[in-house]
C-alpha cells in the first residue's frame, strides 16, 4: 500500500466549499474515477482521505494537501489525470508526491491578501505595541496577542503578503486578524479576498 | 453576472455553497449560443428542492436541446434574502448567476400547497410584478407545473400558464411555440391562446368562472377557442421515457444526498385518501434492463454511495425480486447502499428484507393509515392487522426493534372506536416483539406513530368528504394521549392550523389568489417551515378578504357541485370517483387495478388495458 500527497487548487466559486464539504466532494470523485483507494475498516467503512490542514470558508487555496493510500500500484500522473477529469471546476489536482513532512512537521502558512481599506489605520493597527483579540479554543474563549505571530512579507496598498501560525499546535488564521482590524477601526471592510498560497514546515522548507 | 456582487455577501450567510451554484455536472452554456432561457423555480429552499427528482429530470431534458438553457433556482432563507436586497441583486439562476427576469420561461414546480406564498416571495425578488396581469411583455413567461396544479385556481391571478401532468413532452412543445412566437414578434395575449391548444396546457385568464349567490360554482367558460376541459398529459411508453444520465452533485448535505431511480409510475392500489394515486395514473413500469442501466449511470457519475428506487409503491414492480437480484449484484461490489422507501407491508416478504438489510440497516415504515379494519375498508387501504403483525414479525426476526406507524386522524366515518384500534395494533406490535425468541437481549421494542390529519384533496373520491373542524380533531389527537400509556410508544402529529391552510389552498378557488396577495403582503412565506409560519397572519388574510375557511375546508360538497377543478381531465373520470365514494360510505373496498380493472376511465385514454 502506497501513502501518496495530492496537492490541489481551491479557486473560484469552490471556496464556498466547506470543509466537511470538501472531504464528502473528494470521496465521491475517487469513486467516481475508481481511484483504488484503501478504505477504513469498521462498522461504517469509508474512504480513508485526510487533510494536513483545514481551510478557512471563503479563503481561496493555491497549493492545499490532502493524504491517501492506494491499494494498487498506479502513477502519480495516472492519479493526477484521473482524478482532474471528474473533479467539479475550481478543484484542480496540481501534482501527486510521496509526502517528505509529516502533519506535524508544519508550522506556518503564506497568504496573500487583496484589500480594500484605510491603509493609514490599517498601519496604525499593525503598528501597535500588541494586538489583543479574542479567539475560540476547545477549552473557551482565550485572549492572545497577536503582534509576535504576524510576519508581513510584502505590503502596498490595497495588498498584504503574510506568514501565519499553521499546523497540529497552534493556528491562526487571517480572518482572526482582519477580524481584530475591523473592531480597532470600527468600521467594516470595503472588500477583502484571501488566498492561501504556501504552508511551510518547521525546517524553512516547503510543506512536501 | 452577479459573481463578485454575491462573493461580497456569501460569508454573510449559513451554508453559502447552496447560493452559487458550480455543483459538479450542472451545466453552463453560452448565453450567445442559446435561443430560450427556461429559470426552473423550486419555491422552497436548496436543501429541499435539490432532492426533488422531477426538477432533475426536466432539468437534464431541457438541457439536452443543445439551443435550450435550463438553470435551477431556489428560495432563499431569509438571511440571503436580507442580503439580497440591501445590495440590490435579483434571483439569479445558479448556473449564469444572471437575473431570472431576463429568462424567456420562469416555471414554478408545486409539490405542496405551503410554497404557493413562496411563489410570490420568489417573483418578487426576482424584480417582476407578481399579478399575470401586471406582466405585459412576451417573456418571461411565468408557468408552474408539478401535483399542485390538477387545481391551480389558487394560485390563477399570479402565473400565466399551467402544463397538467407529465412534462417530458409538453415542455420542449411549449418552449418551441414561444421561440416561434418570439420571431413573429407576437404579443403574450397571443402566445398564450395558442399555447392553450397544446393538450396539458392550461391558461387561467382564458376561462371565466362565475360563481352562485351560495359563493359556489355556477360555471367556468373557456374563451378565444381554449378547450372546455384542459387533459392531463402522460408519456405512453414509460420503458423508453427520457431520465437522465447524471445528477448534479450539490457541495452541501441536502434532504436526499443520493442517486434516485423511478422505476414505475402510478399506482394500482387506489387508496381513497391518496391523490397522488389518482394522478399519476396509468400504472407504467421500466423494465428491468433500463432500471439497471439507469442506476450504473447515475452512480457511477456522481459517485453517490447510496441509490433509492423511487415510486409509489416499489413493492407492486412487477418483477421487484428479479429487479432487486440484479440491482445488488451491482450495487453490494461497488459498496453502494441500496434504498428502498416505498414498500407495502402485505408485500414485505423475508427475502426482500435480507436484500434491504445487505449494505446497510435502514428503517422501517409501515403505513396503516387506520386503526381498524373498518375504517382501512373505507379508506380502501388494503392491509389487514395480519400483513402488519406478520411484517414486524419478520422484521424483528431480522434483528430491527424499532418500526414507525403512520395514520391519519379526521378521516370520513371515523369515530374514537377506530382511536382504540391505534391503540390495540401498537400493544399486539408490543406483545410480539417479547414473543421473539431470538430479540436483542436487553433492548426494549420502539414504536413511532406518526398521526397526520386527513386532507381531503381534489380527483380523490374523498374529494366531496369536508375535513373535520378543529374541536374534532383535537378531541382525537387528545383521546389517542389519553389512552395510549406506553413508554413504548412515541406520538407525534400534525398541527391543525397547518393541515386546515393546506386543505383551503388544495380546495380552493380563484377568489384564494387575492387571500394569497394579502397573507404574502403581511409577511407569510416558507409556510412549510414551523418556524416561519404565521397562522395569525393567514387569518387575518382570510378575513379581510371576507373569505371564510371554512367554506372550503369543511363543507361536504355535493355530487353534482362544479369544483374549483372540474374543467381540468386528469383522465380519471367523475363518474368513477363518485362510485369510489359511495362504496367508502359502504365500508366496500376495490380490488386493485391488477386483480380487477375498477373502471376509472384512465384506459381509454390509453386506448386499451393498463394490464395484459
Amino acid at each position: 500500500m502506497n501513502n501518496i500527497r495530492i496537492f490541489f487548487s481551491k479557486t473560484g466559486r469552490a471556496v464556498y466549499i466547506s470543509h466537511l464539504d470538501l472531504y464528502r466532494l473528494f470521496q465521491r470523485a475517487v469513486k467516481r474515477c475508481k481511484l483504488p483507494v484503501w478504505e477504513t475498516q469498521g462498522f461504517n467503512p469509508h474512504v480513508y482521505i485526510t487533510f494536513a490542514l483545514p481551510l478557512a470558508l471563503g479563503t481561496e487555496g493555491l497549493r492545499e494537501s490532502l493524504d491517501t493510500r492506494l491499494t494498487e500500484e498506479l502513477s502519480f500522473n495516472e492519479v493526477r489525470e484521473r482524478l482532474n477529469a471528474v473533479l467539479p471546476g475550481g478543484i484542480r489536482v496540481l501534482d501527486v508526491a510521496e509526502p517528505v513532512y509529516k502533519n506535524t512537521d508544519i508550522e506556518k502558512s503564506e497568504y496573500e491578501i487583496e484589500i480594500s481599506c484605510d491603509e493609514a489605520k490599517l498601519t496604525e493597527f499593525f503598528e501597535q505595541e500588541k494586538i489583543i483579540t479574542e479567539k475560540k479554543t476547545k477549552r473557551g474563549i482565550a485572549e492572545i496577542d497577536l503582534k509576535p505571530v504576524i510576519e508581513i512579507a510584502e505590503r502596498r496598498d490595497g495588498f498584504i503578503k503574510m506568514l501565519l501560525p499553521s499546523g497540529t499546535e497552534t493556528n491562526i488564521g487571517p480572518n482572526l486578524v482582519f477580524d481584530a482590524f475591523e473592531r480597532f477601526s470600527g468600521s467594516e471592510i470595503a472588500s477583502l479576498k484571501i488566498s492561501r498560497t504556501d504552508v511551510y514546515c518547521k525546517n524553512g522548507e516547503n510543506f512536501r | 453576472m452577479y459573481k463578485e456582487k454575491l462573493d461580497k455577501i456569501l460569508l454573510k450567510v449559513q451554508k453559502p455553497s447552496r447560493y452559487i451554484g458550480g455543483e459538479l455536472n450542472s451545466i453552463e452554456k453560452n448565453p450567445a449560443d442559446v435561443t430560450m432561457r427556461f429559470a426552473f423555480c423550486f419555491p422552497d429552499t436548496y436543501d429541499i428542492g435539490m432532492s426533488h427528482l422531477g426538477m432533475k429530470i426536466l432539468y437534464s431534458l431541457i438541457n439536452s436541446v443543445p439551443e435550450y438553457w435550463c438553470e435551477r433556482v431556489f428560495m432563499p432563507l431569509p438571511d440571503m434574502e436580507e442580503q439580497m436586497r440591501k445590495n440590490d441583486i435579483l434571483l439569479y439562476g445558479l448556473e449564469s448567476l444572471e437575473p431570472i427576469k431576463d429568462s424567456d420561461f420562469i416555471g414554478f414546480t408545486l409539490q405542496y400547497e405551503l410554497s404557493f406564498t413562496n411563489i410570490l416571495a420568489m417573483l418578487d425578488l426576482a424584480g417582476l410584478p407578481v399579478f399575470s396581469k401586471d406582466r405585459p411583455d412576451l417573456t418571461p413567461i411565468i408557468c408552474a407545473g408539478g401535483p399542485c396544479v390538477c387545481n391551480a385556481e389558487p394560485i390563477a391571478d399570479f402565473v400565466d400558464l399551467c402544463i397538467l401532468g407529465e412534462g417530458e413532452e409538453v415542455n420542449l412543445e411549449l418552449m418551441r411555440l414561444l421561440e416561434q412566437c418570439k420571431k413573429e414578434g407576437c404579443t403574450k395575449h397571443e402566445f398564450l391562446v395558442r399555447a392553450a391548444q397544446i393538450e396539458g396546457i392550461y391558461v387561467p385568464s382564458l376561462y371565466k368562472v362565475e360563481y352562485n349567490a351560495d359563493n359556489t360554482i355556477a360555471s367556468i367558460t373557456p374563451t378565444e377557442g381554449a378547450p372546455a376541459t384542459v387533459r392531463k398529459r402522460i408519456i405512453r411508453d414509460f420503458d423508453k421515457i427520457y431520465y437522465p444520465e447524471t445528477f448534479v452533485v450539490p457541495f452541501s448535505e441536502i434532504v436526499h444526498d443520493r442517486a434516485v431511480v423511478e422505476v414505475l409510475r402510478g399506482c394500482i392500489r387506489g387508496c381513497r385518501f391518496c391523490q397522488a394515486g389518482y394522478l399519476y395514473r396509468p400504472f407504467r413500469e421500466k423494465s428491468v434492463d433500463t432500471i439497471e442501466k439507469e442506476t450504473i449511470s447515475l452512480c457511477e457519475s456522481t459517485g453517490y454511495d447510496e441509490v433509492s428506487l423511487s415510486s409509489l409503491s416499489t413493492s407492486d414492480y412487477s418483477e421487484i425480486e428479479r429487479l432487486l437480484d440484479r440491482l445488488t449484484s451491482y450495487t453490494d461490489g461497488e459498496r453502494i447502499n441500496l434504498a428502498l422507501p416505498s414498500m407495502r407491508i402485505d408485500r414485505f416478504s423475508d427475502e426482500l428484507l435480507q436484500k434491504i438489510k445487505s449494505v446497510r440497516k435502514s428503517g422501517l415504515t409501515f403505513a396503516p393509515e387506520a386503526g381498524t379494519q373498518r375504517l382501512r375498508d373505507v379508506i380502501n387501504k388494503n392491509i389487514t392487522e395480519k400483513n402488519v403483525l406478520d411484517s414486524c414479525r419478520i422484521a424483528f426476526e431480522g434483528g430491527y426493534t424499532s418500526v414507525k406507524l403512520y395514520f391519519m386522524l379526521g378521516l370520513p366515518t371515523e369515530t374514537l372506536e377506530d382511536m382504540d384500534g391505534i391503540k390495540d395494533l401498537c400493544e399486539k406490535i408490543i406483545d410480539l416483539y417479547y414473543t421473539i425468541p431470538n430479540r436483542p437481549k436487553g433492548k426494549s421494542v420502539q414504536i413511532s406513530v406518526s398521526l397526520s390529519t386527513f386532507i381531503p384533496k381534489p380527483f380523490t373520491p374523498f374529494e366531496f368528504e369536508p375535513q373535520p373542524t378543529e374541536d374534532v380533531i383535537d378531541e382525537r389527537q387528545k383521546y389517542i394521549l389519553s389512552i395510549i400509556n406506553s413508554r413504548k410508544v412515541n406520538i407525534s402529529w400534525s398541527r391543525y392550523p397547518i393541515t386546515v391552510l393546506e386543505a383551503a389552498l388544495a380546495r380552493g378557488d380563484r377568489r384564494l389568489s387575492e387571500v394569497i396577495y394579502t397573507a404574502w403582503k403581511k409577511g407569510c412565506k416558507l409556510d412549510g417551515w414551523n418556524e416561519y409560519y404565521r397562522f395569525d397572519l393567514w387569518q387575518e388574510a382570510f378575513r379581510e378578504c371576507g373569505i371564510d375557511m371554512a367554506f372550503y375546508v369543511n363543507r361536504r360538497r355535493e355530487y353534482d357541485e362544479i369544483m374549483p377543478w372540474s374543467h381540468m381531465d386528469i383522465l380519471v373520470s367523475r363518474d368513477f370517483l363518485i362510485r369510489e365514494n359511495k362504496r367508502a360510505h359502504e365500508e366496500v373496498p376495490t380490488k386493485n387495478c391488477r386483480e380487477q380493472c375498477a373502471g376509472c376511465g384512465v384506459n381509454k385514454c390509453i386506448g386499451g388495458n393498463c394490464f395484459e
